[in-house]
This record gives C-alpha cells, structure tokens and sequence, in this order.
C-alpha cells in the first residue's frame, strides 16, 4: 500500500463516502463503471477487482473473460453531483490480465504505451483539447429534430440564458474534480457550447475527457437539458469538433520553440506536424470514428476536409496558431480535426506517434496552404498535393486497414476488433434508408 | 656502497631498479641536492621498497631539487621519508602536486590525520577562480594524508574501508565548500534552504580515489521567501557546485559531480523541494531508484532540511520489496548488471561484468531490499557493513561472507591502486608488466609482483563468480539442512521471503522440495546439497522454477541410487546446468524423463543431443524388436526406443543446437523409422500366424506434414496404405493386407511407453468412407475417375514413408502425371479450390476458436500459407522441376526461382508459417500439449517465449507478434490465392453478406 492508496482509503474514511466508482474505457471510448464499497477497496488495490471482460466491447472473448480492474489511486476524486452526506468517490482504473500484466485491449493501456516511448525518447506530451458540444431541450423524441436550448451564435452573450447558467455550473464541477477550464462561450451554433480545458499531460487529459462528458451530461440534466457530443447533430449548423493544441516537452524545454525560426516552431516541430499530416488519413477512422463524423469533416463551415496546414487558416487539419514573441512555452501544434466524440486514448497515442514518427523519420513537412482550401478547385488541390480526408467511415476503414503504423500503435488485438466494430456500424448504416432518399425519391421514382 | 656517490648498477638491479643506469644519474641528482652527510644505502633501501622504485627515484629528484628544506627533511632515514616515497612510487599525479605545492611535502611526512573541515575553511572569504583553485589545492592536501596511510597500512584489506570512508568525507566537504562558493556567487542564494544528498559510493561512505560523485539536489525557500524565487536560486546554487567541482582550472578539476540519480533522471529539474521529491518517490519512482536510494546520506547544505527527506525517503526504499512487479524488475535489474560489459575489456574488468565490484554491490543490496523490510539491522548504506549486517542476521553463511569480504576488499583495493597512479576513472586490470608490477608492489608483493598479483586477482574472482550461489542460494540450504554446525540460519520465513524474491511463486513447496532432496546422509544427499545452490540459481532463471525443482526431485527420486546420476551431476558441470533448464522450461521434458529418467545421460554425453541417423535408429529399433519373441513385446520395445530418441530431440531442441528445421527434419526421420519398424513386426506377426510368407507387398504413403518432412511433436501420422499382389496366384490379398494394417494401427495406438502416434488415414480416397487398405489396382482406378484436376492437391505432399520398393515406385508413377498435371489446372479448377477454400474458412474452425490467434486454421496462418503454395504448384509443378517435392518451404522458394511468386511475398508467408509451426512446437514443450492459439495466460505466453529463446518478459509481446504477422501473412494470402485484392471489409468471412 503506498501513501496515494493510504490517502484515498482515510479520505473516505473522514469524508464518509459509502461508494467508490472505477471508471474504465472500452475501445469505443465509452465510460464504463464499476461500484466498490469502500471496505473492498484495501483488496482492490492491493489485487484489483476481477470482471468479466466479454461484455465490454473489445476487451476479449467469451472463454478469457476473467480481466481485473486495478484503480488508480492518483485520479481519485469526490463525484460533487452525487451530494449529500453518503457522497461517491471515483477513480480510474488499469485494466489488466488476471495473472498479471497489463490487458493489450485497455485503452489506457495503448496511450501509456505510446507515452512510454516518447519518454524513452526524452519527450513529455502536453495536449489542451476545446471541447464542443450541443445542449438540447429534454427530451429527444426520435424521428423529430431535436431543439437546441438558444437561438444564439459564436460568443453571444445570451441574456437569462439557460447556457450561461449551464457553463457556470459546469465548470464550477469541473474545478471540483481538479479539472482547470481555461476558457469557455457560446459556439456557432445554436445550443452550441465550447469549453477549453487547461493543458496537461496527455493521460491525464485523456482521463479528463472521460470525466468531462460525464460532468457536462450530469449538468446539463440538472438544468433541464441534455447534452450532446456527436460530431454533427444539425444539418446545416457547425458540427461538434474536439480541436487539440499539442506539444512536446524535452524536461523543461518545449521541444516545439525555436526564437528564430518560421512561426517560431523548430525543426522538431516541423517534423512531427509532418508526421500528423502525413498519417491523417490513416488515422481518421479514429480520430473520426462514427458515420456521422464524416458529416461534420465534409459539413463545410470550418471542418477540416483536407490533408494540409496553414498558419491562422481556419480550414487547414492542422494550424500553427497565433504565437506571442517570446513566450516559448506555449510554442504548439492545433489539429483540427479530431471530433468531441472520439476515443481520446487511442487518438492521442496516435496523433502522438504519428509526430514522434515524423520526427524519427525527419519527414519533410510540405508547403503552407495559404488560401481558404474549399475555395479551391479539386484540380488546384491536386496540383498542390493536398489530400482529402476520407469521404466516409467506409473509405476510412479502408485505408485504415492496410496501416501497419496504426496496426503497432493500437496493438493488434484493439486493430483488429476496432475494424471488425466498425465494418458492422458500416453495413448497419449503409442497410438504412434515410429521411433524406424518402424526401427525394419516393414520390419522384 | 660506502660514501662513494657511484653505486654498482648491478646492487641496484637487484635492489629493484628495471633501469639501473637511469636510476643511478637519478638518485646521484638528488644526492647532490640533499646534505653531504646523507646516507646513500638507507636511501636506496627506502627507494627500492616502494611500489615503483624508478618512479619513485624521478620524483624524489623533482621534489628535492630547488628546495633545500625538502632536500633536508627527506635527507634522514625513517619513517617520514619512507611516507614521502611511497607517495612518490605510488602515484605520479600526486607527485605532480607534491612538485607543485612544496609545502605538501611536511604533510605527507608528518601524516596527520585527514581533516576534511579544512577544505571547508580554505575557501572562506575567496569566490570565483581563487575559490575554485584553494579548494582543489586543500582537497589534494587531504587527499594525500588519506593516500599516504592508505599505501602505509601494513594490510592494505585493512585499510580500504577506512580510505573510503575518508574519501567520502573528504567529497562531502569538498561539496560544501563548493557549496559556499556557489553561494556567494549567486544572486538571491540567501532565499533557499540546499541540502546535497549523497548518493551511490560517496552516499556509502564506501567512495574511490577517483570517481562521479552521484548527488541530489533537494531545496526549500527560507522563512518568507517567495517559493519560486527561492527554488530558482537554488538551480543556480546546484549548477554552481556542479560547475566548480567538475571544471578545471589551473589547479585541475575534482570530479564531475553526477545528479543523474535524481527523480526523472537527467530529464528532471535539477533541483526538487521536499513535496516534488516525495510526490515522484510515492507515485512515479521504480525498483532501481529505491535501490539506489538506499544509499542516501547528507553530504552537504542544511542538515535539518536533509533529515526530513532522508526520514522521507527511508520508509519507501524498505517498502520496495513489497511492491508489485519487484520480482521482475530485481530479476531485469540483475540481468543488465550481468550484460553490461564492453567486450574488449570483459577479462580485465574490475567493475562490471559477472563478479565484477559492481555486481557484488548489487546482490548485497538486492538481499538488503528483500530482508530489510522485517529486519532493521540490515540498512547499512555501506557494502561491507551490509554484509557483516546479512552475516550476523544468519543470511549469508558465516564462511561465504568471510570469503565475500575478502574478495571485495582485494578487488577495491587493486581498483584504488589503478585510479591512483593517474588519478583517472579507470576500473580495468592494466596489461602492460611495468603497470602490473607496480600495481603487485603496492599491495606489498615483491619478488615476481607483476605475475603474483594476476594470479590472487584470478582465484579472487573464481571466488566471487559463485557470488549469487553464496548470497543468494546456500542460505536457502542451510534452512532447510544443516550444512554446518553454523548457528546462525536463515529463519524459515526469511528464507521464504528469499524464494518468493527469486522468482519461485510456491515458496512453502519449494522448501519441502528442498527438504526432500536434502535429508538423510545418503551419499546422493551429501551430492545434492553442494549440488542444490548452484541448481537453485539455474531453476530460478528459468520459466517456471517451482516446476523445476519438483520435477528434479522427482527424477532424483527414481535415479537416487545410480551411481552415473550422481557423477553427471556432480563431474560434468553443465550436463547439471542443462538438467536445471530443461526441467524449469519444459513440461514435455519432464513428462518424457519422468518415463524414462535414464534418458538423463543424454545430458552428460558429449554426443547425447546428436539426433541419430535414420540407419541408426532402424538398426536400434531392429535389434530391439527382433528379440522379443511376443508381438507386443516387440511393439513396446520400439516404442522405447521411440521415447528415448524423442527424448534426446527434445533436449536437443531446448539445450542443444539443432535449427528448427533440423527439429521437424529429425522427427520426422523417427516417425518413418518407427512406422517402417512397425509394419516390419506386424508383416511377421501375420506371416507366423498363417504359417507362411506374405504373398503381397505393402507400402505406407505418408502425407500432409508428415510427407512434408515438416512435423511436429503434437502432429497426427496422416498416412494411406496400399498393397498390389506380389503373383497373379496370390490369394486373399486385400484381407491380408488388412490384417497386417490391423495389427500395426493396434501395436503403434493405445497407451505405452512413448506419447501416442496416431495413425490418420482420412486422407485415402473416399476418406472415412472408403477401405482403409487399397490395392494399387483399386488407387488407379480411383484417380483415374477425377476429371478437375483440384482433387490430387491432398497427393501433393504423399511420399512413401516404409515398404517395398517396387510398389513405391509404380505408387510415385502413377501420382505423379496427376499431381503435376503437364498444363497445370483449368481456371474452373482454380475456382473450384477457391470457393472450397472460403468454405472453409467458414466452417473448419473449431469451436469458439478466434480466426486471429489460431496457429492452423486461421486468417494467414498454416493452411492458409499451404493452399496458396499447392495452388502454385498445381499449377506449374509440372514445368518447375524445384517444385516437384513435398515440403511446403522448398516448394516456395522453387516459384521463387522460377519467377510465379516475389521474394518479397515469399518471405512474408515463409514468415508466418515458421513461426506458427515453431509456436505449435514450443506450445507443447512449454506447455506439455498442443497449443492451438496464442495464450490468453500470461505465464503460457511467458513459458512459450522462453522456449522460443526470447529474452524474459517477452511473452506479452507474442500475441501481438503472431497476429502482425498473421495478419501481413493473410494480405499476401488473399492476393495471391483469391487472385485480387478482397473486398472491403476484409477478412471476416462470417460477416461477408
């Protein structure tokens, strides 16, 4: 038993907690949970606490069930929306194989493993998502649009609005589960919410993702709304993207900052862009994993569809933004377009490695778009060898499946169940017959 | 020798001079700088014993000439000059600083007692170069009291624990006179608290003459200062110390102070406040830095400050060896320590390397970790006292600690003479014989010293080599069995603790295994308890220890008495080091040896692991069973042959050097054997039966792997009988056929000495439903009913395995023209194949099996690899004459010659099919029977790995592994088999609609 463990097991202790949630991530970035009495909790953390696996979307098969969650006393914390004097407690948990190390399909797992290598190499990674989302008027009745809680636009200042109620309250809960916010307003559309979350460590911010979504929905309900991360909930209104700023930290240096050069970003910097931008495509099914992701990439507005970076280009994948002259810390990466509802495990330990293999490699980063990329024609574009993303979660898989860099980094077994997951979601969809061919073919054909 | 000034050469020779003449100038020069009334003879003698006498000589003229007092004070015999000289013969970097600094001469002469506050006091009042420059010149000051006791000590084991802890303090004031200079140069230096810990030998009080001084840097704001202010001042105040220690001025430098040892290492911030250190120690810090920091102690800066930290840190470091993964990561730590050897230097290393210092320190303080915990008396930060501490606890054996001690001490000792002639970081036995001899001189010997000494530094080793069975493993055995009248022991629980540590996962087991194999004094009990430390350390390295051991006593038990078992063991140190692998890597193994425990001697015979040739093994099996009048006799007699050849493959496989093709290659030769032994038994069991000679001939085709030469230990017989008349008047021909079928499937089936052959004819015409046994006649007729040309892909790997040789022959004529057809097979044909195939795919595997993992019947696995390689050679076999054999990899690489298929995808199937055929073999060795499919289990995949000869802590590593290349394996598979790329989603047949 450590002094984190030690920590935990008095502060439930004094603060009278009767349960304590273990969180976990199936591969598909769905929180999962486990309640633990508190008198367990001295055995789980000594043996973990044995599930079974198979019900957990791809986490292992039916006859090697046995899996152990083994919590993390570092991410405890007091749930604040379950009050009272009998309040909850959660923490994350390790997956990991019943005799011993860690299980390859934990998600968790993945990101640490692509984290270790970076360190290995000497380098911290630092990422600070903007988190977007749609808050709706209870309830969502299906076959009707549903109704977004304002009317408002990007950083209205809506009066007696329910969201400003909403985004105080939230952050007011995120702060109390140690998560800092650093900026959050109105988004383009209506009902639309943006909330910054304050850089950190990678696994730390993945954890916060998690945390993030659940606090937001909790929220939301208590206001009397529902919140909504998918990636394109309203045609014809901005999809919900999950822009990331990264960088990378050799000890206290950020390795992205070079005074002297272009935009200020060295050639480290320059590498691992390259690295994001030339396995972008490869990625996408991840970053972009449900059918209705694509929607969002090619929804126009500022949705990035194309393959290319720019500095303060708003339809680049990848930006260098804004920079003040000498503040060298906050030298960064933006990627565009990773959306709210992704798994932020496995994109991370992507986008992370795609970079480090850019800077392995010392790819060569390609020209600055410096025109509004939609605006140019498919010939301009292939003359200046900007790729699209892909046109859809099909294409993406595809293209996906003969990576064999995505295929190391997720691990084979995550790859495998991830393409089997969504070849299915896939044929679901395409056996759909939608509104929109109703609208337009029935009565004409 | 009277007053006269000149002196024989001859005397000096012999006096010890290497260069007499030059020694003669040398010490005249210095004659004529010293008093009249000198006695040359005294001065010679003191000279001539010192370590170097010629070097002594040249430097006793530098020091005397232009300084009359020193030419006066050393002028006079005794023990003064003899101090001065042997400072002289020993180091000729502090004779450059006595040169330098001729008020050192008084300091070596009168030898006072080192003291290290000095340094401290020399450097109040000065900051930059001068600072920098009086600290080096009062350290060398200090240095030379301690060097010169130090080379004075009549018994220089003696003395080095006693330098090295001076020379520890004597850094650790050093450090905080650099601390004081840093002071005064940095601005804002009065806002922090700095406490500089100790760490690795200086922490030790165990420190070298020469050598990185590991440092933590640990700081706290004063009383109201700003936190970040301070704990910026406190990063300039450590740059500073590193700075004015490490670089060099006039004066030279001291060493390179090394904070590398810090949390996050190098990548860290070179100064942490107490909560940042204990924040990382609780939540991120690993197995080695709790080792490491075992070691700690306030060298310099706020001791108050240092307290707290070190009353921080002390708990942690004992709890380490309770912390999950500690076992692995003791065994990882060890093994770097062991590898990590350069190998231009691995003979003449004194630090690294197998009973090197470094691993002496390791193992002492790994034992520390492990049973300091329960027993405070064992936190000792210095080596020796670490090891008097394990002594007196019962932990280490009484005589083994005695020897340990001595060895350590010696090799410190050589260690401290090397560094100290130059003053360099240098921890290699030195080649040159002038270098060797003055190293044997200043340990005291004389005479031959440049031989003597590498003769003691090579029996020192050979005493610490044994080093881990001393520390870690004979204890164990004096627990269990009283070894000597020693009363100290390792309690029963310690010595449970310890076998947990060493890897051994049922320490109550293992004991009463030790128990068992030691008690009595039986003359096998005497052998097996010197035997049992050694075993102990070869069992604990391997996959499963427990297992090891058990299966060694249970062979023990069954061979107790032989008097060659206990020979081999003891006489032929690595048939016992092979036994020890075997059985803690092979569940096979020890099933097999357990059967037939004798097959041990395989071990101890220098040809044992030499597969037999196939005339070899037919004339043993011959013998065998033509002396057993009774059938089954003779069954179980080639049987047992069969085992003990197996046996010797096995071990031949997991200690010997046979390739993995050679493995299949060997077992396939004494299947063949085997079975033509059998159908030699049954054909006289059936020909005395009927009172007659056999009228027909019989031939046995072997097919699939088995005609591939490419088995395996879990593979199926796959064979087809076929018989033709040996006259047109033989009658009852199909019956006797049968009958000699029925009474070989009995003899080589069921339960006997050796592991069950099956024999499979499912693969004869008409499978199940046809006759077992066919004549020729019947096969013609058979095949000539085929019109696809698909249907003769099974004949593609048929090879008559045993029987007559005519018949095999018009067997080979008659499948040939079908498996090769001349213009290959129609693309209905192909098509044909394909679609049975995704049938297949389909249906075939088993049960709840995963497409991905299963070694034969999945996604890129074994079949598949095998239809695309038939496919081929349906197709062009009959013009690519490389392609006209059985085995799946030749057969390959033929298209590759021939230009049907690429290197490149040729290398990638070749790939995958090696490595689920070796898997499948190493799955049953490991595991005892056949793995279908990559373990779930941690262990499995572990014991496999090891088997497969990777490296500890792989097996994780193997399920990934399989399903990359399985995968890469399947890409190439669905190109070159179904013809293009699949359709997307690919790979998941079920799911196609």
């Amino acid at each position: 038993m450590d002094r984190q463990q030690e920590y935990v097991l008095r502060t439930i202790e004094e603060r009278d907690l009767r349960f304590v949630r273990l969180w976990f991530t199936d591969v598909l970035g769905t929180l999962k949970s486990v309640a633990v009495a508190p008198a367990e909790l001295e055995q789980a953390f000594a043996e973990g606490i044995g599930f079974d696996g198979s019900s957990i979307e791809g986490f292992t098969r039916v006859y090697e069930a046995d899996m152990v969650a083994q919590p993390d006393a570092s991410t405890f914390q007091v749930l604040p929306w379950r009050g009272g004097n009998a309040g909850t407690a959660r923490m994350f948990a390790d997956i990991r194989m019943p005799h011993g190390g860690p299980a390859q399909t934990d998600p968790r797992h993945v990101l640490k493993r692509a984290l270790d290598k970076a360190s290995e190499q000497g380098y911290t990674f630092f990422v600070h998502p903007e988190v977007e989302f749609y808050l709706f008027k209870e309830p969502y009745i299906s076959g009707q649009a549903p109704t977004p809680v304002d009317q408002a636009g990007y950083f209205d200042h809506v009066a007696r609005g329910d969201g400003h109620d909403f985004r105080r309250a939230a952050i007011t809960m995120l702060e109390q589960m140690g998560i800092s916010v650093e900026f959050s307003h109105h988004e383009g559309g209506p009902g639309q919410n943006e909330i910054d979350l304050r850089f950190a460590d990678a696994m730390s911010m993945a954890d916060n993702i998690m945390t993030f979504r659940t606090v937001v929905r909790e929220v939301a309900l208590q206001h009397g709304s529902f919140a909504s991360f998918m990636p394109k909930p309203l045609a014809g209104q901005p999809g919900s993207g999950m822009h990331t700023h990264v960088s990378l930290f050799e000890g206290d240096t950020n390795a992205f900052y070079e005074p002297s050069a272009k935009y200020e970003i060295s050639a480290t910097g320059r590498r691992f862009a390259a690295g994001v931008l030339a396995h972008s495509r490869e990625i996408c099914a991840v970053t972009n994993q449900w059918v209705n992701s694509y929607k969002r990439l090619w929804g126009g507005e500022e949705a990035p569809s194309y393959v290319c970076w720019g500095h303060n280009n708003r339809s680049a994948l990848l930006r260098v933004p804004m920079y003040s002259i000498g503040k060298g810390h906050s030298r960064r990466l933006e990627i565009r377009s990773i959306d709210s509802a992704c798994n932020p495990y496995l994109t991370y330990a992507l986008i992370l490695s795609a970079g480090l293999k850019g800077i392995q490699e010392e790819y060569e980063l390609p020209d600055e778009a410096e025109d509004d990329v939609w605006a140019l024609t498919d010939g301009e574009r292939r003359a200046m060898g900007i790729d699209p993303l892909p046109q859809s979660l099909g294409e993406a898989l595809d293209i996906m499946e003969n990576s064999e860099f995505v295929a190391e980094v997720l691990g084979e077994q995550v790859f495998d169940f991830f393409l089997r997951n969504k070849w299915q979601e896939w044929a679901d969809y395409r056996s759909q017959v939608t509104s929109f061919e109703l609208d337009r073919y029935l009565e004409r054909l | 020798m009277t007053s006269s000034p000149g002196t024989p050469l001859a005397a000096l020779a012999r006096a010890g001079f290497t260069d007499a003449r030059r020694a003669d100038t040398l010490l005249r020069d210095a004659l004529k700088a010293m008093p009249a009334e000198t006695d040359l003879e005294s001065l010679i003698a003191d000279v001539s014993n010192t370590a170097d006498p010629d070097q002594a000589a040249l430097g006793l003229v530098r020091v005397v000439e232009g300084n009359a007092e020193a030419a006066s004070s050393l002028s006079k015999k005794g023990v003064e000059r003899q101090r001065m000289l042997a400072i002289l013969g020993a180091s000729c970097a502090l004779t450059d600083d006595v040169v330098k600094h001729p008020e050192h001469v008084d300091v070596v002469r009168t030898a006072g007692k080192p003291e290290p506050a000095a340094v401290v006091e020399a450097v109040q009042g000065l900051e930059d170069r001068p600072g920098a420059d009086a600290l080096r010149v009062a350290y060398r000051k200090e240095l030379l009291r301690i060097a010169t006791a130090d080379l004075m000590a009549k018994d220089p084991l003696v003395a080095m624990p006693i330098a090295a802890h001076q020379l520890a303090d004597l850094a650790g004031a050093a450090i905080e006179a650099a601390l004081h200079l840093a002071r005064v140069e940095v601005a804002n230096s009065e806002l922090a608290k700095v406490t500089v810990i100790g760490m690795g030998k200086c922490g030790g009080r165990e420190l070298n003459y020469i050598s990185d001084v590991d440092v933590i840097f640990l700081a706290a704001p004063v009383e109201g200062a700003d936190e970040e202010a301070a704990m910026r001042a406190a990063t300039s105040i450590a740059s500073a110390v590193m700075r004015v220690c490490g670089q060099a001025t006039a004066e030279g430098s001291l060493w390179p102070v090394d904070a590398a040892l810090r949390p996050e290492g190098k990548r860290g911030p070179l100064v942490r406040s107490l909560d940042s250190h204990r924040e990382y120690y609780t939540r991120w810090a690993s197995t080695w830095e709790f080792q490491a920091l075992l070691k700690a102690r306030v060298i310099a800066g706020d001791e108050g400050l240092g307290q707290e930290w070190l009353d921080m840190v002390a708990p942690l470091v004992w709890e380490a060896g309770s912390r999950e993964g500690f076992v692995e990561d003791v065994q990882g730590m060890r093994r770097r320590v062991e590898e990590h050897v350069p190998a231009s230097q691995s003979d003449r290393q004194l630090k690294l390397g197998p009973g090197g210092l470094r691993d002496i320190e390791f193992s002492i303080q790994l034992l520390q970790l492990v049973h300091g915990r329960s027993d405070e008396t064992l936190h000792s930060g210095t080596t020796l006292e670490a090891l008097e501490a394990l002594r007196d606890g019962g932990y280490v054996g009484r005589d083994d600690a005695a020897e340990l001690d001595t060895a350590y001490r010696f090799l410190r000792v050589l260690e401290h003479r090397v560094q100290l002639y130059r003053m360099k970081r240098d921890h290699v036995m030195p080649s040159a014989e002038c270098d060797l001899r003055r190293l044997g001189r200043s340990i005291g010997l004389r005479g031959e010293a440049e031989r003597e000494v590498v003769e003691r530094w090579r029996a020192q080793q050979r005493e610490v080599r044994r080093l881990h069975e001393r520390l870690f493993y004979r204890p164990l055995l004096q627990a269990v069995a009283k070894l000597s009248p020693d009363a100290l022991r390792l309690s029963p629980d310690a010595a449970k603790t310890r076998l947990a540590a060493l890897g051994f996962r049922d320490p109550n087991g293992a004991i009463r295994h030790l128990e068992s194999l030691t008690s009595g004094v039986s003359r096998r009990a005497t052998i097996q308890k010197t035997l049992l430390p050694v075993m102990l350390g070869w069992f604990a390295d391997g996959a499963d220890p427990d297992a090891g051991l058990l299966a060694f006593r249970r062979i023990s038990d069954a061979l107790g008495t032989s008097h060659w078992y206990l020979a081999m063991l003891r006489d032929e140190g690595t048939a016992a080091q092979r036994l020890a692998r075997v059985l803690s890597n092979s569940r096979y193994a020890v099933d097999l040896l357990i059967k037939a425990p004798d097959a041990v001697a395989l071990l101890g015979d220098p040809s044992g692991l030499v597969p037999l040739t196939p005339d070899a093994i037919r004339t043993r099996m011959t013998t065998a069973w033509q002396r057993q009048e009774c059938t089954a006799d003779a069954y179980t007699a080639i049987r047992n042959v069969r085992l003990r050849e197996l046996i010797r493959i096995v071990l031949a496989d997991l200690v010997g050097d046979l390739t993995d093709k050679n493995i299949r290659l060997a077992l396939t030769r004494l299947t063949d054997s085997f079975i033509g032994a059998g159908l030699e038994i049954a054909t006289r069991d059936i020909e005395r039966k009927r009172e007659a000679e056999l009228d027909i001939d019989l031939i046995i085709i072997g097919m699939g792997r088995l005609g591939g030469r490419e088995i395996g230990y879990s593979s199926d017989a796959d064979v087809m009988y076929c018989f033709a008349p040996r006259s047109s008047d033989s009658k009852d021909v199909g019956t006797k056929a049968s009958e000699v079928i029925t009474v070989l499937r009995k003899g080589l089936g069921g339960s006997g000495p050796d592991p069950t052959l099956e024999l499979d004819a499912d693969l004869r015409p008409e499978g199940r439903s046809g006759p077992l046994v066919r004549s020729l006649e019947s096969f013609t007729s058979y095949y000539s009913r085929w019109s696809a040309g698909w249907e003769a892909q099974a004949l593609l790997r048929a090879r008559v395995i045993a029987g007559d040789g005519g018949l095999a022959t018009s067997f080979i004529d008659l499948i040939d023209p079908l498996r090769w057809p001349t213009d290959g097979i129609s693309g209905s044909a192909v098509r044909e194949m394909r679609k049975l195939k995704a049938r297949m795919e389909a249906e075939r595997l088993p049960r709840g099996a995963d497409p991905r993992t299963h070694f034969k019947l999945g996604l890129g696995g074994l079949t598949d690899v095998e239809w695309v390689v038939q496919l081929m050679q349906l197709r062009h076999a009959a013009r690519v004459s490389g392609m006209q054999t059985t085995g799946t990899l030749p057969t390959l690489w033929a298209g590759v010659e021939a230009g049907i298929i690429s290197a490149e995808d040729a290398n990638v199937l070749e790939a995958a099919w090696l490595l689920a055929s070796r898997l499948r073999d190493v799955g049953v060795l490991w595991r005892g029977r056949a793995v279908d499919s990559v373990p779930s289990d941690y262990r499995d995949a572990e014991g496999i790995a090891r088997a497969l000869g990777r490296k500890p802590g792989h097996g994780v590593e193997l399920a990934g592994e399989w399903r990359r290349t399985a995968r890469q394996s399947r890409n190439v598979v669905e190109r070159l088999f179904y013809g293009d790329p699949a359709p997307s989603p690919r790979g998941y047949p079920s799911r196609r609609s």
